[in-house]
């Protein structure tokens, strides 16, 4: 400041001035917290996650867990019970990724456990199963995603339907309260297709006859001939029956998609309040041309030309959702849940239309600007986004 | 290698009407930002059938349709004007201690001395003469204080701004106090401190002058949309005049050259050339982080020997299934304290102990396009300093996040007991949410603290390195409007700078 300074004038002046030199005699030029932001952050959300491969456990058939550490054997971020990290993959030349749900206990902090189903006509599932080995790294985002307990309003009686793949959240979910010895019930409702093919039988089995806060009621679709357990389908008349009182309880659906839209309308026409019922996202849809607003005369075989503003543009088809679209062609978005959830893959759309179905939890202004979720989005002609 | 003539770094609001302003004005611009959304603080997310608000609770400065004020024009000529609707508010604040105090004062001036007058009927005069001083205050501030601090004019201080010679840097409770005898018509008046945070016995008395005269004549307002709506729209007027914006793309160096910028480094190597860099980025990133120099000028070490770190927040964010009505809400925004005593709320907000007071903002209240019909999106808010959760081990942080998010819910209860019952959806953030979304030191939403010593009449602009230029609550006030105003001010800064260098290499 100059010499001579009129708002010396000013009452208070001086002090404030005389004030903010005793600040600078005693302050610090913060030097010395340089990099404390970015520290704090990667300890709870890092962008990426460095995972090796130690070990991998055969379940069924079908089905196998890979065991992941940090690369450099460090404690890895802390998740919720139902929280997935996304995987990154590198498939003949494809960068792709792929959300799993942590299948292990939150309680322990070295190792994530994902529980990998083959998937029908899957591209990732099969190349998890029947490609990676002990000793491989895998990139990762950092634990993600709301399908977790949460102790502000969930409250202690918990419900988890369960349909195959969908035990592993719940998985976790139960080993929490275990390992914690929480005062809570866990009332696990397990749908499987074939009696060969239950994730985690055995164990969740074993589980729920030592600990009276774990029930679980398992269920067979298609039972083989002379099966004497549990079968048929979920109908209102059978959870009535395991359940009793409804009020008070957190209902957790997890499964393919059929079955939790089934899973919300049984508990719906049971009377509970969609507030009560959490329901664990699940992909794009596979018939998004089965949902309101898909407009007539598009066919999901229809080809379409996408062109990305500056860069190029290739031939695609309507059925296939955006962001695999892309990375199929070489691009990369940003993503993690790959279900219209976390926004991460939001792109500009610069001309042309999509679908954006139910699964796309667009902000208004999303809407309203043309900013899409290119992990859900279907294009309906030639479009031209903006990466 | 790319050549811009500018740089922004960080799409919080600063970054973006600065970004705007400067391609609308001619200086070909990439805006960069490390999320995937525009906004910083000006943000927005989904959870279930809601999107919440993440910061905005009352827009100021915008005026009504006769009556408008800076931030219409600010937004017309930003290009932004037509892009978003606004929706007013009636009332300043509910203020509530339970069993004690109970008063809502209404969004005007002769409102707010009606009600208090009638309430306060001994300090009737009184409070006559504060409001005028509010007024007064005000006006000098926005029109003529600017010219004479400029001119460094007794002579012109003395005859266009009397009361800041009375009153420019006095504290608020000095003020206060000297008006008023009534402790709770002090509290009442003084409420606005529980938004910024700093205690009125630090809180110079125009900041407080200014927000409630500001709010009182040209009103709160709610964006359609959330603020979210406002940044999407900035980014739409900024792409519309031929900028160029990166999201999920940090900014890792800032480049120069014989101490002159001359680009930025970006997450992942690329490398930019550029004439200027405006970061809406704290300046402790900028200058201790991001600045390829050992050390900052010494001038700008100095600056911040004399600041202290601002005030962060603890959010929860409530999805309810109920009406405002039901919930029994009868004002867009209440705060509930159990005490008023400033030391000692403001003692709190440096600790995990149970909060002595909250905010509750109702959004749907006055704009039903808020939440789903029949629903309803809540925000509850403490200020809270980040420091006491650096010292939270990770694998303790979602307990220690839900022990206190129940503190501040079991408060609010008091006054709303049935906000627990109907929630459908709950997001909680605290000061390492802030620190990870804003990349901001201390989780500071407002950046340094706002004390007098922090005033923007003490201090230079932070010009020690050729190119570079601050914008945002760092080197301003924080909050949505100055906020704005210091992105185009700063845009204006760089223009002209510019203009200079296109002469000289003519
Ligand atoms: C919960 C909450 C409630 C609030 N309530 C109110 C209120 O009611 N009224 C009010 O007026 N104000 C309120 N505020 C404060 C107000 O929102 C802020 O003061 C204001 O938005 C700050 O704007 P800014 O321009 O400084 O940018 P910020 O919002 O701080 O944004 C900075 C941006 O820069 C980006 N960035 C940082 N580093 C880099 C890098 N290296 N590379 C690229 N990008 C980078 C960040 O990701 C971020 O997007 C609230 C804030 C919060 C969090
Ligand atoms: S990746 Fe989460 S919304 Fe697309």
């Amino acid at each position: 400041m100059s010499e001579h300074n009129a708002l010396n004038l000013i009452a208070g002046y001086s002090q404030a001035l005389a004030g903010k030199h005793e600040l600078e005699r005693s302050g610090s030029d913060f030097y010395e917290v340089r990099g404390e932001v970015g520290s704090m952050v990667v300890q709870l959300h890092p962008k990426r996650l460095s995972l090796e491969v130690a070990e991998i456990i055969e379940e069924t058939p079908t089905t196998k867990t890979l065991r992941l550490v940090a690369a450099d054997r460090s404690a890895l971020p802390p998740f919720q019970a139902g929280q997935y990290i996304n995987l990154f993959v590198e498939i003949d030349g494809v960068k792709t990724a792929r959300p799993y749900a942590i299948s292990s206990s939150p309680t322990q902090c070295f190792f994530y456990d994902l529980t990998v189903k083959r998937a029908r006509g899957g591209f990732v599932s099969g190349h998890l199963l029947d490609r990676v080995e002990v000793g491989q790294r895998l990139q990762s985002s950092g634990p993600m995603g709301t399908f977790h307990h949460n102790p502000l309003f969930h409250g202690d009686d918990l419900v988890f339907l369960a349909g195959g793949s969908g035990s592993a959240p719940a998985r976790s979910l139960l080993l929490d309260i275990l390992d914690r010895e929480l005062p809570r019930r866990f009332h696990l409702i397990y749908v499987n297709s074939h009696v060969d093919d239950v994730i985690f039988a055995e164990k969740f089995r074993a589980l729920a006859s030592r600990h009276s806060n774990f029930r679980l009621a398992e269920l067979i679709t298609r039972p083989p001939e002379g099966y004497s357990g549990r079968s048929g389908r979920l109908t209102r008349e059978l959870l009535q029956q395991e359940l009793g009182e409804l009020d008070g309880k957190m209902f957790y659906i997890c499964g393919p998609t059929p079955f939790n839209d089934s899973c919300v309308e049984l508990l719906t026409a049971l009377g509970v309040p969609r507030r009560r019922i959490r329901v664990e996202a699940n992909g794009a849809p596979k018939a998004p041309d089965q949902q309101r607003g898909w407009p007539v005369g598009v066919a999901l075989d229809d080809e379409v030309q996408i062109t990305v503003r500056g860069r190029g543009s290739f031939r695609s088809k309507v059925g296939e959702p955006l962001l695999n679209a892309l990375e199929r062609h070489g691009y990369f978005a940003e993503n993690a849940c790959r279900s219209g959830e976390c926004s991460l893959c939001r792109v500009k759309l610069v001309s042309g239309s999509v679908f954006n179905p139910q699964e796309a939890h667009l902000r208004k202004s999303d809407r309203d600007f043309n900013w899409i979720y290119s992990c859900v989005a279907f294009p309906l002609g030639d479009i031209e986004i903006q990466l | 290698m790319r050549h811009f003539d500018t740089v922004v770094i960080g799409a919080g609001n600063a970054g973006l009407t600065a970004a705007t302003a400067l391609q609308r004005g001619g200086s070909k611009t990439l805006l960069l930002e490390r999320h995937n959304i525009p906004g910083g603080c000006a943000t927005s997310f989904v959870r279930g059938d809601f999107e919440f608000e993440v910061a905005l609770h009352q827009l100021s400065g915008l005026g009504t349709k006769d009556k408008p004020f800076v931030m219409r024009q600010l937004f017309d000529k930003l290009g932004v004007m037509d892009k978003v609707g606004f929706v007013q508010e009636h009332d300043l604040y509910r203020l509530v201690v339970p069993g004690e105090l109970d008063v809502t004062l209404p969004a005007s001036l002769s409102g707010i001395k009606s009600l208090l007058q009638g309430m306060f009927p001994a300090e009737s005069e009184a409070i006559e003469r504060f409001l005028l001083v509010c007024e007064k205050i005000s006006m000098e501030g926005f029109m003529t204080l600017p010219k004479a601090r400029r001119a460094n004019s007794e002579e012109l201080l003395k005859a266009t701004c009397p009361y800041h010679v009375q009153y420019g840097f006095r504290s608020a409770r000095e003020v206060l106090d000297e008006f008023f005898s009534d402790s709770k018509l002090k509290n009442v008046l003084a409420t606005y401190w529980l938004y910024l945070g700093v205690p009125p016995r630090m809180l110079p008395f125009p900041d407080l002058a200014v927000m409630l005269y500001a709010y009182a004549v040209f009103k709160p307002w709610h964006i359609k949309g959330g603020s979210q709506a406002m940044s999407t729209a900035l980014v739409e007027s900024f792409l519309e005049a031929g900028g160029e914006v990166r999201f999920n793309c940090g900014v890792e160096k800032i480049l120069t050259d014989s101490g002159q910028v001359c680009g930025v480094r970006l997450e992942g190597g690329e490398q930019v050339t550029c004439d200027a860099v405006v970061s809406n980025a704290s300046p402790l990133i900028t200058f201790n982080e991001l600045l390829d120099q050992e050390r900052p000028p010494l001038a700008i070490q100095q600056d911040f020997k004399s600041r202290r770190m601002g005030t962060s927040a603890f959010v929860i964010y409530l999805g309810l299934d109920c009406t405002p009505q039901e919930l029994g809400v009868t004002a867009a925004s209440s705060f509930i304290y159990e005490t008023l005593d400033e030391e000692q709320i403001h003692d709190r907000m440096g600790t995990l102990q149970p909060p002595l007071g909250g905010m509750l903002t109702c959004y749907n209240y006055e704009e039903p396009g808020a939440a789903p019909a029949g629903k309803s999106q809540v925000m509850l808010v403490c200020l809270q300093y980040g420091d006491v959760w650096k010292s939270v081990a990770p694998k303790d942080y979602a307990r220690t996040k839900y022990e206190f998010a129940e503190k501040l819910i079991g408060l609010i209860e008091r006054v709303y007991p049935k906000v627990r019952q109907y929630i459908e959806e709950v997001e909680v953030a605290t000061p390492l949410t802030m620190m990870r979304y804003l990349n901001a030191p201390g989780g500071a939403i407002y950046g340094f603290q706002q004390s007098a010593q922090d005033s923007a009449l003490l201090r230079e602009r932070l010009d020690g390195v050729p190119g570079l230029y601050m914008a945002g609550s760092w080197t301003s006030m924080g909050g949505f409007q100055p906020t704005y105003m210091a992105g185009e001010s700063t845009a204006r800064a760089v223009l002209k700078q510019l203009k200079v260098k296109e002469v000289e290499h003519v």
